[in-house]
């Protein structure tokens, strides 16, 4: 069964999010405190981490730096303020996506499903992209004989942009086939990741050879 | 000007001054001149008394000696004159100084001799010595003369002396005047320095003060009314400044406790909106009070969150803590997705919507997720008091600016209610059944909106007619709205 981490310091909401999760067939575990999150974490293993940005003990953009340290497990953050610099902090620290408070059950599990989905096959097994092959159904990128540790949104968005090579990927189009929105959503969320991917997969992230950016359209990969 | 008026000053006192001194010395002269004739006189009558004269020859030579006895070097010359038309002894001298030119003497001072009696008579006049105009002054006196008849006796003054004292003394008058000038001069420059210069001051730091700075402040040295100025104004400028850090404070306390009100609220709504969720979702296995419950509860928490939505949205707008995402946009496509989220509302209580765009984009600088909200709000106010007839929706632009316009054909509005409709938790008709149950604060925000967007938003509406709002925007968002591209009231008459 999956797993789902919920860290909230708020019991009432905890619960009731349990309960929204688990009539959505997922198991929950329950975490209050920032500072037991690591050990709960470590304890769990959960397959999903639900992490609020206000916490005590410590914050939710750190907690999610200490879990991006050696887990490539899907984080989406809870936050009460969907204007401020928490959104783009916890996206920088690692977080796959957010969920503004308050939020419907259906958008909550919606978010968690887009996260656990696992890759919609798309007939071949490896894909050459420039220096990098891509084992889709290992799920690992390889430079030569090295191996580049991708987060698996990381890996869906490299793969959904190099299954497609020399195709120029709107961001409305990344938010829709890689994060699942069906609507208007935050091209930060593109930005940031499509910044954390390069930093792993190219040799000089601030003038990229893999993915590049097409001004005022989006991103493409490949060489073209 | 001081220094201007100083000299007018000094100079009609030195004038006045010169003029008193002349005519003090003058006096003076006169005077001693006066009794010098005389003198001179009794010495004449007395040698001429106590000699005995018995020729021409004897006389002749007494009045020979007399002459320069009276005399004295350089300041007094004498003459002794006969006076015409008389019969005796024609034939003496009338003695007269080595130097002096008896022709000097003029004939109406002779005449004022001769006529005055045993009076003396005296008359200015110009010596010339060397070339150059001495003053000087001619005093005479009839003498008798035994034997001889009627002389007249002169004695010429030189006033020279007097002159160059007088010259000396207008020397020094003017000198101490100019003196006394650039005093002045250098009196009122530092007055001005030590006065004008700090009202000057005071002016132009309280001109500071008005534009708002209030950190300016004014050198405060001194006990005079000026530095008593200066602290009054500091005063002025730090009590102000207080005040307003007092309202600043007091706006960033507003904006903390909105912000921290979000927040505490949001946690329990959440937890309230998951709830109310979960139990609606299962309300058909709910016996039927149970399940209208969950109904009524499903429906509330959305119009609580709604509420609470929009008053953090007013008290952000209040706080004046609003930026627009500014982005090109293009406004058809905005106002399609405004008509696409009312689509459901619309249809539930039967509205056409005709809709009436220009073809190609409508390029704007907007906020667009604003707009749109507005643009919805204005919908679904329409489809709420459109009484299922159709909405008119108009988009046009021209070179400076962009205009939506939204018309229904319900029960429209009077005056007094127009003015209201864009007031807070004002409603149309309180006792009016509603269906999108919105907050009263719509209307509200969206002027606010189009404020936020140097735009307008306006009304027209006619009871029994219909209502329409116009939006009006500026193409640039920099740009100034003059005029709309849309009428406000409708053109043709409703169907």
């Amino acid at each position: 069964m999956t797993k789902i981490l919920v860290i909230d310091d708020d019991n009432a909401l905890r619960e009731m999010v349990g309960i929204v999760l688990e009539n959505a067939g997922y198991q929950s575990v329950f975490c209050a405190d920032g500072a037991q999150a690591m050990p709960i974490f470590n304890q769990e293993k959960p397959d999903l981490v639900l992490l609020d940005v206000m916490l005590p003990g410590e914050d939710g953009v750190s907690v999610c730096k200490k879990i991006r340290v050696d887990s490539g497990v899907p984080i989406i953050m809870l936050t009460a303020r969907g204007e401020t610099e928490d959104v783009v902090q916890g996206l920088e620290a690692g977080a796959d996506d957010y969920i503004v408070k308050p939020f419907q059950p259906n958008e909550l599990t919606a978010r968690v499903k887009a996260r656990l989905r696992p890759l919609t096959d798309s007939g071949a097994n490896v894909i050459n992209i420039g220096p990098l092959v891509l084992d889709i159904e290992g799920h690992e990128v390889k430079r030569g004989d090295s191996s580049i540790s991708l987060t698996p949104l990381e890996f869906k968005l490299l793969y959904t942009l190099a299954s497609k090579p020399n195709l120029v990927f709107s961001r409305e189009m990344l938010l829709d086939q890689v994060w699942e929105y069906d609507y208007k959503a935050d091209t930060r969320l593109v930005n940031v990741h499509v910044q954390r991917l390069r930093a792993k997969i190219e040799d000089d992230p601030d003038n990229p050879k893999i993915v590049t950016t097409v001004r005022g359209i989006g991103y493409r990969a490949g060489s073209g | 000007m001081t220094v201007l008026l100083s000299a007018i000053a000094t100079f009609s006192l030195g004038g006045v001054m010169s003029f008193t001194l002349a005519d003090g010395l003058y006096e003076s002269r006169l005077e001693t001149a006066l009794e010098d004739t005389s003198t001179a006189v009794n010495t004449v009558n007395r040698t001429l008394a106590g000699a005995a004269v018995s020729d021409e020859t004897t006389l002749q030579t007494l009045l020979n000696s007399l002459v320069p006895t009276l005399e004295e070097a350089g300041s007094r010359k004498v003459a002794l004159l006969r006076s015409p038309g008389q019969p005796q002894l024609q034939l003496l001298q009338s003695p007269v100084s080595a130097d002096l030119d008896f022709e000097l003497i003029p004939d109406d001072l002779r005449e004022a001799v001769r006529d005055g009696g045993n009076q003396l008579s005296y008359k200015p006049i110009e010596l010339v010595e060397e070339d150059s105009a001495i003053p000087g002054l001619i005093v005479g006196a009839p003498v008798d003369v035994p034997l001889a008849g009627q002389f007249e006796l002169y004695l010429v003054f030189d006033l020279q002396a007097s002159q160059l004292t007088l010259n000396y003394v207008q020397q020094v008058v003017t000198i101490g005047g100019v003196i006394l000038l650039v005093i002045i001069a250098f009196v009122s420059y530092f007055v001005t320095r030590r006065v004008v210069k700090p009202v000057l001051k005071a002016a132009e730091v309280s001109e500071e003060f008005a534009k708002g700075d209030l950190d300016r402040r004014m050198s405060e040295k001194g006990e005079d009314a000026v530095s008593t100025l200066a602290r009054s104004l500091n005063r002025m400028a730090r009590n102000l400044q207080q005040q307003i850090d007092q309202l600043d404070q007091l706006s960033k306390m507003q904006q903390r406790f909105v912000s921290d009100v979000s927040h505490e609220l949001r946690t329990p709504m959440t937890t309230i909106k998951l709830a109310g969720e979960v139990i609606f979702a299962r309300r058909e296995d709910l016996d039927p009070s149970l399940k209208r419950s969950a109904e009524l509860l499903h429906d509330q928490i959305s119009r609580f969150e709604q509420l609470l939505a929009d008053l953090l949205e007013i008290s952000r707008y209040d706080a004046k803590s609003v930026t627009p995402d500014i982005e090109k946009a293009d406004l058809n496509g905005v106002v399609g997705r405004a008509i696409a989220s009312i689509e459901p509302l619309a249809q539930s209580k039967q509205v056409d919507m005709q809709i009436d765009l220009p073809n190609g984009p409508v390029e704007v600088e907007i906020d667009p997720k604003r707009i749109e909200r507005l643009l919805r709000n204005l919908l679904a106010n329409a489809a709420e008091h459109g009484q299922s007839r159709p909405i008119k929706i108009a988009v046009a632009s021209d070179g400076h600016a962009s205009a939506v316009s939204v018309s229904d054909q319900g029960d429209g509005m009077d005056q007094e209610q127009l003015e209201q409709v864009f007031d807070r938790f004002w409603r149309a008709d309180p006792a009016r059944q509603r269906s999108v149950g919105g907050t009263g604060l719509g209307l509200a925000i969206s002027m606010e909106d189009a404020r936020l967007h140097n735009g307008w938003l306006e009304v027209w509406s006619e009871k029994g007619v219909g209502t329409t709002f116009r939006l009006t925007l500026p193409v640039k968002s920099g740009y100034r709205l003059t005029d709309s591209p849309l009428p406000l009231e409708p053109t043709e008459e409703p169907a």
